[in-house]
């Protein structure tokens, strides 16, 4: 350890350093071999950490009783309690119907958190580049799969960048546009059925986001945002297109 | 760790919406976070829940323009440390930070490589062995992208100690997975 400014790799890498040091620091990396090695490290470390980390997400039903438990408490109402039977058999059947659709609803509600969590990092890609022609290579080695995107060319989408994600354990590409004054996340992972077929879009409007799936070319997507279904659509549409095997 | 009931306070319905608002988006985090210290799924959606309830029944002394994040992981954090499970991993961590001189670091590119060839599974099981001083450290700096400020509120300790632990924390990370990839013990390696 020579260089006098190895000490300030730390502070770089986790954006600590006040902005002309940060700056004064990057123009010395060019020159500074040392240096720029370990910051690379401590890079690749950096990320190895945040996806490895990232091991659990909050269970549906620990949102549900959230919601619950969170809900402001309303005058006492009698008339509840005679309900009570009514929302047992109530609950019971929307157990029964949620059982079969379990795996898809931990994948909705893992995609619309990664969104939120995209959104509110400062942070939201590692790959920030408006081509896909750069995107895209990015991701391999990356995943287990490659897939196609489209082109934007004369659209009103731009891309932002990606980043890999792992949601209810499975590897995945999240892709991030701008549509509008809106933001876009496409979620892409391997279908884990490798007979399924081509799937339009569905549409789900039980939540505060448009979220749609769609499978295309044995690739399971998603897309979450909070614009409108009609831009959504429109974009689910061309990577249908892209990805048509 | 049973779970909690917990009178709700005189919280309006205007600061219920707007707690639901602010803590609802930090519950991937926060279960994260707690999952790792307990070790326990359901011991951790528990403490999950009281903490919500306690921030909730306190957010009316919340100020204001504070971090409300940083503010949540310390209830969640100081909660797990009065737990049975949080006194028993407290009372066995051996916390020697002021003897840590921070190791010279090789800038070889091997180690790099190395790094890179090492796959999630083994990263978890170097974040997994970490004490707990060390692991929160360095979840709430690389899962979260919590700046060392923010650390510091959470953890309730000055920001030297953040930047000293998570430099100790990094480099038993790496110790850990240069030493399982040379001796090869671990499965986890990609091909």
């Amino acid at each position: 350890m020579n260089c006098e400014q190895r000490g300030n790799t730390a502070l770089y890498v986790d954006g600590e350093l006040e902005p002309a040091a940060q700056q004064a620091f990057a123009g010395h990396l060019e020159n500074c071999a040392e240096c720029s090695a370990a910051v690379l490290e401590q890079q690749e470390l950096k990320k190895a950490v945040r996806v490895a980390g990232k091991k659990f997400s909050a269970p549906p039903e620990l949102y549900a009783a959230a919601h619950r438990n969170l809900a402001p408490r309303r005058s006492r109402a009698w008339w509840k309690l005679a309900m009570a039977p009514l929302a047992v058999l109530l609950l019971a059947l929307i157990t029964y119907l949620a059982i079969p659709r379990r795996s898809v609803d931990a994948m909705i509600s893992g995609v619309v958190n990664q969104h939120l969590t995209t959104m509110a990092s400062t942070t939201p890609v590692d790959i920030v580049n408006s081509s896909h022609h750069v995107v895209k290579p990015w991701f391999i080695g990356r995943l287990p799969f490659t897939f196609n995107m489209p082109e934007l060319a004369g659209t009103d989408y731009q891309l932002i960048g990606g980043k890999q994600v792992f949601v209810d354990q499975r590897p995945g590409a999240q892709l991030l546009y701008q549509a509008g004054r809106h933001k876009v996340s496409i979620f892409i992972f391997q279908s884990a059925d490798t007979g399924l077929g081509t799937r339009s879009p569905r549409w789900n409007h039980d939540l505060t986001f448009t979220v749609g799936s769609w499978t295309a070319g044995g690739r399971e997507c998603y897309l979450v945002t909070d614009g409108n279904q009609n831009e959504a659509d429109k974009l689910a549409t061309m990577f249908q297109e892209a990805n048509r095997s | 760790m049973a779970a909690a009931v917990i009178p709700r306070g005189n919280v309006s319905g205007l600061e219920h919406k707007e707690f639901e608002k602010l803590a609802v988006p930090l519950m991937d985090g926060l279960y994260n976070f707690a999952c790792w210290m307990c070790g326990d799924p359901d011991e951790a959606r528990d403490l999950v829940q009281e903490t919500l309830l306690k921030s909730l029944r306190a957010f009316g002394s919340f100020r204001q323009g504070t971090n409300f994040r940083a503010w949540m992981f310390r209830i969640l954090r100081n909660t797990f440390l009065t737990s049975r499970t949080g006194l028993e991993r407290r009372n066995t961590q051996q916390e020697d930070e002021e003897n840590f001189a921070e190791a010279a670091v090789s800038t070889e590119t091997p180690e790099i490589a190395l790094i890179r060839r090492a796959d999630t599974e083994l990263v978890q099981a170097a974040i997994a062995q970490l004490a707990p001083p060390w692991q929160e450290v360095v979840l709430l700096a690389e899962v979260e992208e919590m700046k060392y400020k923010e650390i510091a509120e959470a953890l309730d300790v000055p920001i030297g100690t953040v930047m000293s632990r998570l430099a100790r924390a990094r480099q038993q990370i790496k110790v850990y997975i240069m030493t399982a990839l040379s001796e090869k013990k671990v499965v986890g390696i990609k091909r």
